[in-house]
């Protein structure tokens, strides 16, 4: 496995933040309000989330299944489902404003181009009609203007930096003889041909095993480094969060509760739902006791949310939760929080104790030799 | 590839071998009356009989008759027509018939698949809009409705309003007009349907979703993509639509009087015309079997995903 280079010395197993001066805003979402038709009803998919993303950093957005993350990652590339439209908010990146676009031809500048996007599942995301290298060329030869036999060059070229053995071979098989680790360096590769700047992952590695997995990682992680892309992760996998990200966004219904440096995250997490999160690692279980479990169900994004909307779910949760809405409350100048925890009037409420043992267990794990991640790949939100 | 396209060459092979066989010995079971004109057979004496059956390779043991038959065949020996073209060479009756068929066919499945691909891409690409609905529409009356009423409506009104002859002439080319066309409208329903299914279906993958992302115009997703994909299930059935034109279209070319070989197979049957019964069954299956072949050999050159025994190479893996 390979390491991050300021690892070798660290005692802090979660990836070491740039911080936030490392680069500046590069993409920035503004109170995006994203809403779909539904057979005639109307679903907020995301509810004014705002959203930074430094250039060459790796941000993770993090959430259970139906917090919008996804979605909002796709309304980066105008890939919204039909019936879906951004209607509030604004996504600006280099003076436009892609919130805006609404003419195939304006995101044909950035698709693909600019901003690239891989999916989740390897196995159904390459054309089984056409051949692998087939399909990297045709971005290629689209963005660069390049002939067949300069497209195809720069196509093999992209297969062994991804790591594909015998390029020339791999070029023209099809997808079906490749393996599922194979076909999303294949996917990466298509990806990366254009030379795009930012890379949204949305869960790229859900559908692949634990082994090939660290594989797909590392090599995100070099080609970041390589081609000083940005990354979106889109993952609710918080082992990958800890391994990949220098900067966390936790999504709950639609909104960004919690943001904050990696560390500032795992250390010191602020938002009762990423206590939860956290708390539901069953890394963190005690031998003996029940596993932690957040109860409940995602509330409906069909009506309006009166108040926070985890309030129901949350067995701390305040009187006014249910009122109102909390504004964010900063922590730290990178770390801020959407809880009314944070508001001077507010009771001390102490984080959970299992969440303070992650602390802990972070803390020992870091000293130890071989073990580079506290949180198994396998720990699932 | 060849050991596969031989294989299956061999399969197709058998399988029509079964089918000579099954038709041959169950005309045994007709009554032999059907080998003689009505003249003829009141005429002849029993003897004359038996030695007429003898002549014509009909007599004694079934399964050196089908030996005989089989023999005939193989020198392009069909038989004779006994009482539908009394004393015809089969092999002629088909030659001079099936040039008909096989003309409007052809013409019809020329029309079909023009429009009816294009109609499917314009209903796929306007999905749940107006082109779409009209497109449904024409599709689900040339459906629904009995094709006879349509056919008529066509056949009188049309021909009355454009001042066409009714009727086919085969030295009108207007007269060729009307017919083919009629014969185009169901097949131009099935393409566009079913085109429009596997595209809205395409459209829907992941790989297309992908390619979106990619940044590649949506034409270019469209056509290399889409429609590349999309049109893969519907050349399976190509060289099975094309051979079986031969067969004719029993409704149109008897309402145009085309003398093609559509109504021939029932009308031989009615007359009890054995021979022609037994030759046309097995021109028939003959074409539907090759035409799967066909269609399995194609399927093989544009789905490169269907492995072939012994060439299939596997991937290396991570």
């Amino acid at each position: 496995m390979r390491q991050k280079a300021d690892h070798g010395t660290s005692p802090d197993p979660i990836a070491e933040p740039r911080g936030p001066d490392s680069g500046g805003t590069l993409l920035s979402a503004d109170n995006i309000v994203i809403r779909f038709n539904l057979r005639g009803r109307t679903l907020t998919a995301v509810r004014r989330a705002s959203l930074k993303l430094h250039a060459g950093e790796t941000l993770a957005v993090v959430g259970e299944s139906g917090s919008g993350k996804s979605v909002l990652a796709r309304s980066f590339v105008g890939m919204l489902d039909k019936n879906g439209r951004v209607d509030e908010g604004s996504i600006s990146y280099h003076g436009h404003d892609l919130a805006r676009f609404t003419a195939e031809q304006q995101w044909l500048g950035i698709r693909g181009k600019r901003i690239a996007m891989i999916f989740q599942d390897p196995m159904t995301a390459l054309n089984p009609l056409k051949t692998v290298g087939e399909q990297i060329r045709e971005a290629a030869a689209i963005h660069r203007g390049m002939d067949r036999s300069a497209s195809k060059l720069l196509a093999l070229d992209m297969l062994t930096r991804v790591g594909i053995r015998d390029p020339e071979r791999r070029y023209s098989q099809y997808p079906h003889e490749f393996s599922g680790g194979m076909r999303q360096r294949a996917v990466i590769a298509a990806a990366i041909a254009c030379g795009p700047e930012i890379l949204i992952c949305d869960e790229p590695t859900t559908a692949l095993d634990v082994t090939i997995q660290a594989q797909i990682l590392d090599l995100i992680q070099g080609l970041q480094r390589d081609l000083g892309m940005s990354v979106l992760f889109i993952t609710h996998d918080l082992g990958v969060v800890a391994r990949m990200a220098d900067r966390i966004a936790v999504m709950y219904a639609g909104q960004v509760v919690e943001e904050g440096l990696s560390r500032e995250i795992f250390y010191d997490p602020r938002h009762p739902y990423t206590w939860a999160l956290l708390a539901s690692l069953p890394q963190l279980g005690v031998k003996g006791e029940e596993l932690f479990a957040i109860r409940g169900t995602p509330p409906s994004l069909f009506g309006e949310l009166k108040g926070d909307a985890f309030a129901p779910r949350n067995p701390l949760a305040l009187r006014v939760d249910f009122e109102n809405e909390p504004p964010f409350f900063e922590v730290s100048p990178t770390h801020r929080a959407k809880t009314w925890l944070l508001d001077p009037r507010a009771p001390a409420i102490e984080q959970p104790d299992t969440v303070r043992r992650l602390k802990a267990r972070i803390a020992t794990a870091g000293h130890r030799a071989g073990v580079p991640h506290p949180i198994g790949q396998e720990a699932s939100v | 590839m060849r050991a596969y396209i031989l294989k299956r060459f061999g399969e197709s092979l058998v399988t029509v071998f079964i089918v000579i066989f099954a038709v041959f010995m169950l005309m045994r079971f007709m009554p032999v009356e059907g080998y003689f004109t009505r003249e003829d057979f009141t005429e002849m004496t029993a003897e004359a009989r038996q030695v007429y059956l003898q002549s014509i390779g009909i007599s004694g043991n079934p399964f050196g008759q089908f030996g005989r038959f089989l023999s005939g065949l193989a020198v392009g020996d069909w038989g004779r027509s006994i009482t539908v073209y009394p004393k015809t060479p089969i092999a002629s009756i088909i030659a001079e018939k099936a040039g008909y068929s096989l003309a409007f066919g052809l013409s019809a499945i020329g029309i079909s698949i023009v429009f009816g691909l294009a109609l499917g891409i314009a209903m796929a690409q306007n999905k749940d809009r107006l082109v779409d609905s009209l497109g449904t529409l024409y599709v689900v009356v040339v459906r629904a409705i009995p094709s006879l009423i349509y056919l008529f409506l066509i056949q009188i009104w049309v021909s009355g309003i454009l001042g066409w002859p009714m009727v086919f002439y085969a030295d009108v080319p207007v007269s060729w007009i009307l017919p083919t066309v009629s014969m185009a409208l169901p097949g131009i329903a099935w393409y566009a349907i079913w085109l429009r299914r596997f595209m809205v279906d395409e459209e829907n993958k992941d790989y297309i979703k992908f390619a979106i992302s990619k940044g590649l115009p949506r034409k270019k997703v469209m056509t290399g993509h889409v429609l590349r994909n999309a049109a893969v299930p519907l050349v399976q059935y190509l060289p099975t639509q094309i051979l079986l034109t031969i067969a004719g279209s029993l409704i149109i070319e008897s309402m145009y009087s085309i003398p093609g070989l559509g109504g021939l197979l029932v009308y031989a049957i009615r007359q009890q015309d054995n021979p022609l019964v037994q030759a046309l069954v097995l021109l028939f299956s003959v074409l539907g079997i090759f035409g799967v072949f066909l269609g399995d050999i194609l399927m093989v050159l544009i789905d490169p995903r269907i492995k072939l025994e012994g060439t299939s190479r596997t991937g290396d893996h991570v």
